[in-house]
C-alpha cells in the first residue's frame, strides 16, 4: 500500500444559498496524516465527502495522485472512508464486512477469506471473522471498520471522527493505533474531527476551518503557537484574551491598553498602533510571581475565585476586574498550591499574542 | 393484567377484557369453529336438500314481490335489477301456481280489484309451498343427520382440485409481481428527502387507496376493455386500426387479473418494505458504494438482506389476499380466464347451495395457504419473530 496527494483547488461547494465551503486550495501530501480540524457546521465533512466522491464540488477541482477526480464516483475513487458511525453491515460477520470491497472487485471467495484474516490481523483482530460486529466491543468495531477500508487498499483513507462515539481511555487508545497503522501501511490518513487533542496528538499537519474557510495549515506546533487568526486562537487550545487598543508597536512587540492596564506581546501580522486588538496568552504561560517578584510588563493583581484539580494540572481561575484569567499550574504536590485570597499572576511578552480584533471561537 | 388493573382501574379494565373476550369469542372463535364443523359434516342427500333450498329460497323472492305488488293497490312491479352475484337473473319461479297471477305478461288483467285478489290468492298459495317445503326440508335433514366425515374434502373433483393447485401457483406469480413492482417504489420512497417523500407517497400510495376497491378494479376494466383506453393508445400510435375491428383482448386472461391484483395490493406490500428500508442507516448505502460496489451489489447484499423482514410481511399479505381474492378474478376474468379456486368457492355457497363443501373447500384454502406461507419462510430464513420486529 502507499499513499497519494490530495489537492483541492479552488473547491467551493453551495446548497442553494447557503455556502458550505467557500472557494478553497489545499494540498494534502502523499503518506501524511492530515487532520482537518473545526466546529460542528464549518464545512469538514463536506470537503471530506467531495474528495470521497459523494458531493460534486459547486466549482473547482480535486485531484489525487495527480488526476483529476471529475466525475468519478466514489465507487471508483482511490479512496475509502470511515464513516463516524462506521456503517459496519450488521447482517455480515465481520470477515465478510472487512472482505466486501474484494468481493466488489470480484476477487473469489477463498482469496477473499484469505486477505480478511491478514487485515484483520494487521488491526490485532485475529481469529474474529466468524463473529457479528453486534458481538464486538466498540474498539474493535473501530478496527473492523479500519480492516474493511484498507481491504480496498485505498491511496487515501478518509475518516470521519470515527473516534467520537468511544470513551476517553479506549479513544486515547485508538488514536495511538490509527497513528501506528497510518505509519506502518504509508496509506495517506485525511482525519476530520472537532477535538483539538485528537487533531494535535495523531496529525503531520493540521487545517482548521470556520464558516467554510480554511484558517491556517500547519504543524501542531505552528497551529498552537502562532495561530493566523483570533478564530485558531481561540478554538485550539485554552486562551486568557484581553481586549484593547495597540498603543504602540516597536522591535516586534505590541503595548496594548486594555482595562487591566498596558499589557505587551508579540505583534501578529499587520499590526499597527491605532487598532482594535485582542491579546491572547495560554494559560500555562500565566504564572504566580510570588512575593519577591522584581516587578515588569504584564503584571496583574487578581483575587482567586476557583481551583479545579485536573490531575497532572491544577487550574486556576483568577478574577481581575471584568477579567477572568485562568491559570494551569502543575500539579506539585498536596496543598503545596493551596493559593486562596489575592495574588499576582504575570507574564513573559514573548509568551502573548497581539492579534487584530476578530472573530472568536465560542466557548 | 394487574398492569390494565393499575392504569384504568377496575371498571374500564372490566369493559376492556369483555370487549375482547366478544371480539375473540363472537367474531373469530365461533364462526370459525362453525365452518370447520360444517366442512366435516357431509351432506349425503346434497342434491334433493340443494333444491328444495333453492326452491325456498325463490319462494321467499316471489313472496317479497307479490307483496309489494299488493302494497301499490296490484300495479306490477318495477323488474327489480338482477343482482351482480345472483345466479340467474330474475329466474321465474317455477311452480307458480297460476300463470295469470305472474305478473302483467298476459296483458291487460281486468280491474284491479281482480289484480288484488289474484295476488292475494297467489300469496296464500305460496305461504302454502313454503310450508310445505320447509317441511321436507327438516325431514331431509333430520333423515340424513349425517356424522362427521372426510367426504367434503375427498370428493373434490379432478378438476376442482387441479384449480386448487394453479390458483396457488397465480397466488405465488401476484407476489412475485408485486414485489418486483414495489421494491423500486418502496426504495424510492424510503430513501427521498422528507418533503419529496410525503409528496411520492400522497400521489402514488394513499390517493389510489382513497378510491373504492371496487371501483380501482373497474377503471383497470375501463383500461383493458377491447374497447378501452390501453387500445385506444394503441389506435392513437398507429399500433392497430380499432376502425378495422383491430385490438387486443387484454381482459378475460389471466395476465389482466394479475396485473389488477398487483394494483390491488401495492400497499400492502410497498408500506412493510418501505419501513424497514426506512430504518436501514443511509451510510451503510453510502460504505458499500464507498468500497466499489455496484448498485445491483448493494441491493442485493446490503439493501435487501435488511429489507427481507418487511419483504416477508409483504409477501405474506399479497399472497393471502390474492389467493383469497373473488371481485379481481370475477370482474376482471368474466368466466372467460382460468378459474380461481375462491371462484369455486363462491360456487359451492351461492350456486351449489352447497355450504358444507364450500366451508371445506375454504378451509382447505386456508391450510395451504398457511403451510405454503410457513414454507416460504422457512426456505428464506424469515422467523416470526422478525416480523413482529
Amino acid at each position: 500500500m502507499h499513499g497519494n496527494d490530495v489537492a483541492l483547488t479552488g473547491v467551493s461547494m453551495r446548497f442553494g444559498d447557503f455556502t458550505a465551503v467557500h472557494p478553497t486550495d489545499l494540498v494534502i501530501r502523499a503518506g501524511e496524516f492530515f487532520s482537518i480540524l473545526g466546529p460542528s457546521g464549518c464545512g469538514k465533512t463536506t470537503i471530506l465527502r467531495m474528495i470521497s466522491g459523494f458531493l460534486d464540488p459547486s466549482s473547482g477541482d480535486i485531484a489525487i495522485g495527480g488526476r483529476s477526480m471529475n466525475g468519478i464516483g466514489p465507487n471508483r475513487r482511490p479512496t475509502a472512508l470511515i464513516f463516524q458511525n462506521l456503517a459496519l453491515f450488521p447482517l455480515m460477520p465481520v470477515w465478510e464486512n472487512v472482505a466486501f470491497g474484494l468481493e466488489a472487485r470480484g476477487v473469489k471467495p477463498a482469496e477473499r477469506r484469505r486477505r480478511a484474516e491478514e487485515l484483520l490481523a494487521l488491526v490485532a483482530l485475529d481469529g474474529q471473522g466468524h463473529k457479528k460486529p453486534t458481538e464486538l466491543s466498540g474498539g474493535q468495531r473501530q478496527r473492523v471498520a479500519v480492516a474493511r477500508a484498507l481491504a480496498v487498499e485505498p491511496a487515501v483513507l478518509l475518516l470521519d471522527e470515527p473516534l467520537s462515539a468511544l470513551d476517553l481511555k479506549l479513544r486515547q487508545h485508538m488514536r495511538a493505533e490509527l497513528k501506528d497503522i497510518q505509519r506502518r501501511t504509508g496509506v495517506t490518513f485525511i482525519y476530520i474531527t472537532h477535538d483539538q487533542g485528537e487533531a494535535l496528538t495523531m496529525s503531520d499537519r493540521i487545517a482548521v476551518m470556520n464558516a467554510g474557510r480554511v484558517e491556517q495549515v500547519g504543524t501542531g506546533d505552528e497551529i498552537y503557537d502562532a495561530p493566523a487568526s483570533p478564530f485558531v486562537a481561540t478554538f485550539v487550545g485554552e486562551q486568557n484574551a484581553f481586549q484593547g487598543r495597540v498603543a504602540a508597536v516597536a522591535g516586534g512587540i505590541a503595548a496594548v491598553d486594555t482595562a487591566l492596564g498596558r499589557l505587551q506581546g508579540r505583534a501578529g501580522d499587520g499590526v499597527a498602533a491605532g487598532d482594535a486588538a485582542l491579546l491572547f496568552v495560554r494559560p500555562e504561560r500565566v504564572a504566580l510571581t510570588g512575593a519577591g517578584d522584581a516587578g515588569g510588563a504584564n503584571r496583574i493583581d487578581a483575587e482567586v475565585e476557583r481551583r479545579d484539580l485536573e490531575g497532572s494540572f491544577v487550574n486556576l481561575f483568577l478574577r481581575a476586574g471584568q477579567h477572568r484569567i485562568a491559570v494551569h499550574l502543575t500539579n506539585a504536590g498536596a496543598g503545596r498550591d493551596t493559593v486562596a485570597g489575592r495574588h499576582r499572576v504575570g507574564f513573559a511578552p514573548a509568551d502573548a499574542l497581539v492579534m487584530k480584533a476578530g472573530e472568536v471561537a465560542r466557548e | 393484567m394487574n398492569e390494565l388493573l393499575r392504569t384504568y382501574g377496575r371498571g374500564l379494565t372490566s369493559v376492556f377484557v369483555l370487549l375482547t373476550a366478544l371480539w375473540v369469542l363472537g367474531l373469530i372463535v365461533v364462526p370459525q369453529l362453525r365452518m370447520i364443523e360444517r366442512a366435516f359434516i357431509v351432506d349425503k342427500r346434497g342434491d334433493e336438500a340443494a333444491l328444495v333450498a333453492t326452491d325456498i329460497e325463490r319462494a321467499y323472492a316471489r313472496m317479497f314481490s307479490v307483496d309489494q305488488e299488493l302494497l301499490r293497490g296490484g300495479a306490477p312491479a318495477a323488474p327489480s335489477a338482477p343482482s351482480p352475484f345472483a345466479p340467474s337473473p330474475s329466474a321465474r319461479s317455477p311452480f307458480a301456481p297460476s300463470p295469470s297471477a305472474s305478473g302483467a305478461g298476459g296483458g291487460p288483467a281486468g280491474t284491479d280489484a281482480g289484480r288484488v285478489a289474484a295476488l292475494e290468492a297467489e300469496k296464500a298459495e305460496l305461504a302454502r309451498r313454503i310450508a310445505e317445503l320447509e317441511a321436507r326440508e327438516a325431514e331431509i335433514k333430520s333423515a340424513g343427520s349425517p356424522g362427521y366425515a372426510l367426504g367434503n374434502f375427498t370428493g373434490m373433483s379432478r378438476i376442482h382440485a387441479w384449480i386448487f393447485v394453479s390458483t396457488l401457483f397465480y397466488a405465488l406469480c401476484v407476489t412475485v409481481l408485486s414485489f418486483v413492482a414495489c421494491y423500486p417504489v418502496a426504495y424510492a420512497v424510503a430513501t427521498a428527502r422528507t418533503g419529496e417523500r410525503l409528496a411520492l407517497m400522497m400521489l402514488g400510495l394513499v390517493i389510489p387507496y382513497a378510491i373504492n376497491e371496487l371501483l380501482r378494479i373497474f377503471s383497470w376494466v375501463m383500461i383493458l376493455e377491447k374497447q378501452g383506453i390501453l387500445n385506444g393508445v394503441l389506435d392513437a400510435l398507429g399500433v392497430i386500426d380499432m376502425g378495422a375491428g383491430e385490438g387486443v383482448r387484454f381482459v378475460a386472461s389471466n395476465g389482466a387479473v394479475f396485473v389488477v391484483m398487483v394494483y390491488a395490493y401495492i400497499l400492502f406490500m410497498v408500506f412493510p418494505i418501505y419501513n424497514t428500508i426506512e430504518t436501514l442507516d443511509r451510510n451503510q448505502i453510502e460504505a458499500a458504494r464507498d468500497l466499489g460496489a455496484s448498485t445491483w451489489r448493494i441491493h442485493w447484499r446490503v439493501v435487501l438482506p435488511h429489507a427481507k423482514p418487511g419483504i416477508a410481511v409483504g409477501a405474506v399479505m399479497t399472497f393471502m389476499l390474492s389467493a383469497g381474492s373473488i371481485a379481481a378474478p370475477e370482474i376482471v376474468g368474466r368466466g372467460l380466464h382460468p378459474d380461481w379456486f375462491s371462484q369455486v368457492i363462491y360456487r359451492r355457497f351461492f350456486e351449489s347451495s352447497n355450504w358444507n363443501q364450500g366451508s371445506a373447500y375454504a378451509l382447505v384454502l386456508l391450510v395451504a395457504c398457511v403451510v405454503f406461507v410457513m414454507a416460504v419462510m422457512k426456505l428464506f430464513r424469515v422467523g416470526i419473530r422478525d416480523i413482529a420486529k
